[in-house]
């Protein structure tokens, strides 16, 4: 069978073969997400015991709170460093994984190490590692030990490497998969034409890499501006909350403070900013694709 | 194979010592003694974390467990994220674009303000406290990521692939499971070790749906073992050294998977 | 390739239904056998061979037939515990009986109509001749009995027998012992305590406001830290660290990481709780047989006040009233001088009651716990408010901010003040 009403029939099966992922989604995640969306707009605070709906009175408090915009500060210099970071360190990653070289079986493989080790593991590990005492990095570093997690200029930085450990393997996999589909074909021809080695980096590799490389910005920004678990294990936020972002914020109104109604507005409003990031880099994804 | 150049051995010489590193110290840590941990070196290495890890608890389980809702994970979601990758990428019909937006919303919202609402909607269908139930939720938050690089898989595969599988006879669905599918097993191996780990790791929910011992996961059994001040590092660093072996199998398994590359000649562009 | 795709998703499909049946399977069992009752306790796991624990539950089955126990284990930190229960008992599970509630969440559960009123098994007037002052006040809310005390956690102060002359009673004394073992001793520290930004810290505020003659709590029951001794509170902390008594890195240190300093016999004096004494009179300890334990210090040389912390035990407000009978059942047995006893032999859990410091048993067995009834007796509870939950992060970050130097104490405490009146809604 072919031709004819096929358009219609391929419409039907598309619709067919989303279906699970459409009902999935709506039925497991889009409600647990307006339900957090309504309880934003009501003071619900446990201990008062009182329930009510004020509308966008949260919100309000939301914009002239100090300590949610150094939040936001914070969440913004975490993903904008941790994320380049592990970008440059990936795409060398990815390009070396992609080659041919004895012992790239191990190397494949101890890359997903960091990522396999459950997260409240790991930053427990680093942990550990940071203590300023017997920790390892300062067991090595010359000097003076660091005091890495309990001084405002470190506890940062000392979260973001963190994360570059682990998540680096997950952006080096995706830039991986990208490389995949590159042909050989065109690096053969650029051959014979005598291109160096950096010159088709640059002119072949990095263009056609292009929406691969854009996904991994797209998913690791999404996730780092959600960071939790890393800096929640290192340093609850502190010192003085020089280490909090918005999650372990909108966390620490939730589930210590007990309040609901602001701690869904938090979240609210960690979503609508990951919202207007990942607006961003849709965009110049969209255009990288409409380019090809 | 090339012999490889001094960059090259530099290069993963280092990338190994930054990944590794600390692996190799969380091993040496679990064999340490618990009551030297602050010298310098141990006096002697010990296995007994590791004993009392493996014996002393019901751990293997626990890894039985955590395997068994991971892999539960990967299957639910290639399963629905294949057939609906394939279809945004080759097939035509309304909606592509807003349901691949909404599935990205998904993945944006943080997840702590997502617990009280989904336990509620698990206790009312009755899979709190098992593991679909948890595997269930899982699989819709890693959606997204699967729809999303499956999807941009599925492009990078040739038109003319599917059409011709059109002209010879075959439905769309068929055209998915006997033509594109295998081609895209790259892509599905490298997205199932990226479910598959986020399943493995994911502690919120399953601290708080699971509350039987018996079905408890591997991060859950690890924070529990902490008491309220006193961190057993030998043990949790033994603990968490047995919990990542099974990904590292996993990972060697499906390596040749992950970069066998898009298949021969027939298929080039 | 396609073959091998087949064979990996049939692979999938039947993990699955092995996962299903196995599900299903469970939940049939869930269902107690007909005539029983299903007790089920969510407790902490208490650390140390588990069969006195096991026995004492054992002894509640054979005491009351038809009665099926079932622990459950939660996390031992606080934070976790109480993210479980604010999602559970909130989404109105049932299928809990009896809850380890932390000592300032009661107030809290109690308010949102999560725990019991237990005042008709436990009346509060009883509580108060049994148990110690301290955690009363924790469990008693406008007069009702929501929770009964199980065992309970005191700071205290550690110290170097074979480095200073004695206990020092005074926070100038401390200081002076201090610099005089560092001196003699290169590379040991002085005083190493908890600046992490977290409830540790809090609670060494707190001991630091008791002992310059502070309150936390004013009139009508206002969080009250702007005041004379608060400042010198932080004053005397933040000067700890200035003057090198104690080292920099104290601001990330949390009960651990100044236990196994300590413990490496790299510090003359340390605050913590009494867990830290068994490790340190492990047999491989570097510390053993030169540690001794006293009251913290204070301005005025008095024995100073330890911050309260422990567990208590509440039921469920959500279940029936059968069942709510048959826990509050349990908690008298799990509470009882007996059962006390036995946490207090097995687990080094500190008993609530005043009496059972007296036992004999307690006394052959373990001195070390006997003889800390004078620190327990002075452990008083962090501001006993409902809105402690709500105003404790505020108050961890300022007292970050002093210790570390970000602000000076005065600066910090205005505002924390500012936010808390704020946030418990007085002066609105």
């Amino acid at each position: 069978m072919s031709g004819g009403g096929s358009l219609e029939r391929e419409r039907r099966q598309a619709y067919l073969l989303v279906a699970p992922a459409v009902v999935v989604l709506a039925g497991v995640a889009l409600y647990p997400i307006l339900a957090a969306v309504w309880l934003s707009l009501h003071r619900f605070i446990l201990v008062f015991g009182e329930r009510r709906f004020t509308g966008l009175d949260n919100y309000a408090f939301l914009l002239s709170d100090a300590r949610f915009w150094s939040a936001l500060g914070n969440t913004a210099y975490f993903t904008l460093v941790a994320v380049t970071v592990e970008l440059l360190l990936a795409v060398p990653l990815a390009l070396l994984l992609n080659r041919a070289f004895p012992g790239r079986g191990l190397l494949r493989a101890s890359v997903l190490v960091p990522w396999a080790i459950p997260t409240v593991v790991s930053a427990r590990l680093w942990a550990w590692m940071f203590n300023p005492e017997y920790g390892l990095i300062n067991r090595m570093l010359p000097g003076s030990d660091i005091n890495w997690l309990g001084a405002p200029g470190y506890a940062l930085h000392a979260a973001i490497l963190v994360d570059v450990w682990k998540t680096t393997p997950f952006v080096a996999l995706l830039v991986l998969a990208g490389l995949q589909g590159i042909g050989e074909d065109l690096y053969k021809a650029a051959r014979v034409d005598g291109a160096s080695n950096w010159r088709m980096f640059r002119s072949i590799t990095l263009p056609l890499l292009k929406p691969a490389l854009l996904l991994a910005l797209l998913f690791r920004s999404l996730d780092a501006f959600r960071v939790f678990d890393a800096i929640y294990v290192l340093t609850e936020g502190g010192p003085a909350n020089t280490t909090e972002t918005l999650s372990i914020y909108a966390y620490k109104t939730l589930m210590r403070s007990g309040d609901f109604g602001y701690g869904s507005a938090l979240s609210v409003a960690t979503f609508l900013c990951v919202v207007v990031l990942a607006a961003v880099w849709l965009r110049l994804l969209g255009r990288e694709e409409g380019a090809r | 194979m090339k012999r490889p150049g001094l960059g090259t051995a530099l290069a993963v010489v280092a990338f190994l010592t930054f990944f590794l590193g600390p692996f190799f110290w969380q091993v040496l840590t679990s064999l340490w003694p618990d009551g030297e941990l602050t010298r310098p070196w141990p006096s002697h290495l010990t296995v007994d974390s590791y004993v009392s890890v493996l014996w002393g608890r019901p751990f293997l389980r626990v890894v039985a467990n955590s395997l068994l809702v991971a892999a539960l994970t990967t299957g639910f979601c290639l399963t629905m994220g294949a057939a609906a990758a394939f279809a945004l990428a080759k097939l035509e019909f309304r909606g592509k674009g807003l349901l691949l937006s909404a599935a990205l919303a998904v993945s944006m919202f943080p997840p702590i303000a997502t617990v009280s609402p989904l336990y509620l909607i698990l206790r009312a269908v009755g899979l709190r406290d098992s593991l679909i139930g948890l595997a269930l939720p899982y699989a819709t938050f890693a959606l997204p990521l699967t729809l999303w690089v499956l999807t941009s898989f599925f492009r990078q595969l040739p038109d003319e692939l599917y059409r011709a599988a059109r002209v010879d006879g075959c439905t769309p669905f068929q055209a998915f499971r006997r033509v594109l599918l295998p081609l895209a097993a790259p892509g599905l191996a490298t997205t199932a070790i990226l479910v598959f780990i986020f399943a493995w790791n994911e502690f919120l929910y399953a601290l708080t749906f699971l509350s039987t011992p018996e079905k408890r996961t591997v991060p859950v059994a690890i924070s529990l073992f902490a008491s309220e001040y006193r961190e057993p590092w030998g043990e949790i660093a033994a603990a968490s050294v047995v919990a990542t072996l099974p990904l590292v199998v996993l990972t060697v398994l499906f390596q040749r998977r992950i970069v066998s590359g898009l298949t021969a000649g027939a298929v080039k562009e | 390739m396609g073959r091998h795709n087949a064979s990996l998703l049939a692979l999938g499909l039947a993990v699955l239904a092995v996962a299903v049946g196995a599900c299903r399977r469970a939940s049939e069992e869930t269902g107690a056998p007909a005539g029983r009752t299903r007790l089920v306790f969510k407790y902490q796991p208490l650390w140390g061979a588990p069969e006195p624990f096991r026995e004492l539950l054992a002894r509640f089955e054979r005491e009351n037939p038809g009665v099926e126990l079932v622990t459950e284990a939660l996390p031992n930190s606080s934070d976790l515990a109480h993210q479980f229960f604010l999602t559970s008992l909130e989404g109105g599970a049932e299928d809990f009986d009896v809850l380890v509630a932390d000592v300032v969440w009661v107030p809290e559960f109690a308010r949102a109509g999560w725990i019991a009123d237990l005042s008709e098994y436990f009346p509060p007037e009883r509580l108060r001749e049994d148990f110690f002052p301290g955690p009363v006040e924790a469990v008693v809310v406008e007069g009702r009995t929501y929770a009964v005390p199980w065992y309970l956690d005191v700071g205290v102060l550690y110290y170097r027998k074979d480095l200073v002359p004695r206990a020092p009673r005074t926070y100038e004394e401390l200081q002076r012992y201090a610099r005089e073992a560092m001196a003699k001793a290169p590379g040991v520290q002085g005083y190493v305590w908890q600046g992490r930004q977290y409830e540790g810290l809090s609670c060494n505020v707190y001991e630091a406001l008791w002992g310059h003659g502070g309150e936390a709590l004013g009139e009508g029951g206002r969080v009250l830290l702007d005041s004379k001794p608060a400042r010198e509170a932080l004053e005397y902390l933040r000067g700890l660290v200035r003057s090198g008594v104690s080292p920099e890195t104290v601001t990330g240190f949390s009960e651990e990481e100044a236990r196994r300093v300590f413990q490496e016999g790299r510090a003359v004096f340390m605050r913590n709780w009494p867990y830290a004494w068994s490790e340190a009179q492990k047999p491989d300890s570097p510390i053993r047989g030169k540690v001794g334990i006293a009251p913290l210090p204070t301005v005025s040389g008095e024995p100073g006040w330890g911050t309260l912390g422990g567990w208590q035990l509440a039921v469920n407000a959500h279940v029936s009233p059968e069942r709510r009978r048959l826990a509050a059942k349990l908690i008298a047995h799990l509470t009882s001088p007996e059962a006390n006893l036995v946490l207090a032999l097995n687990y080094a859990r500190n008993p609530p009651r005043p009496s059972v410091y007296e036992d004999p048993r307690l006394r052959a067995a373990d001195p070390f716990i006997a003889n800390l009834k004078e620190m327990v007796e002075r452990s008083r509870p962090r501001p006993v408010t409902p809105y402690y939950n709500l105003i404790a992060d505020v108050l961890q970050s300022e007292f970050s901010a002093a210790v570390a130097g970000l602000r000076t104490p005065e600066e910090a405490l205005k505002r924390a003040q500012k936010q808390v009146d704020h946030l418990t809604g007085v002066g609105e």
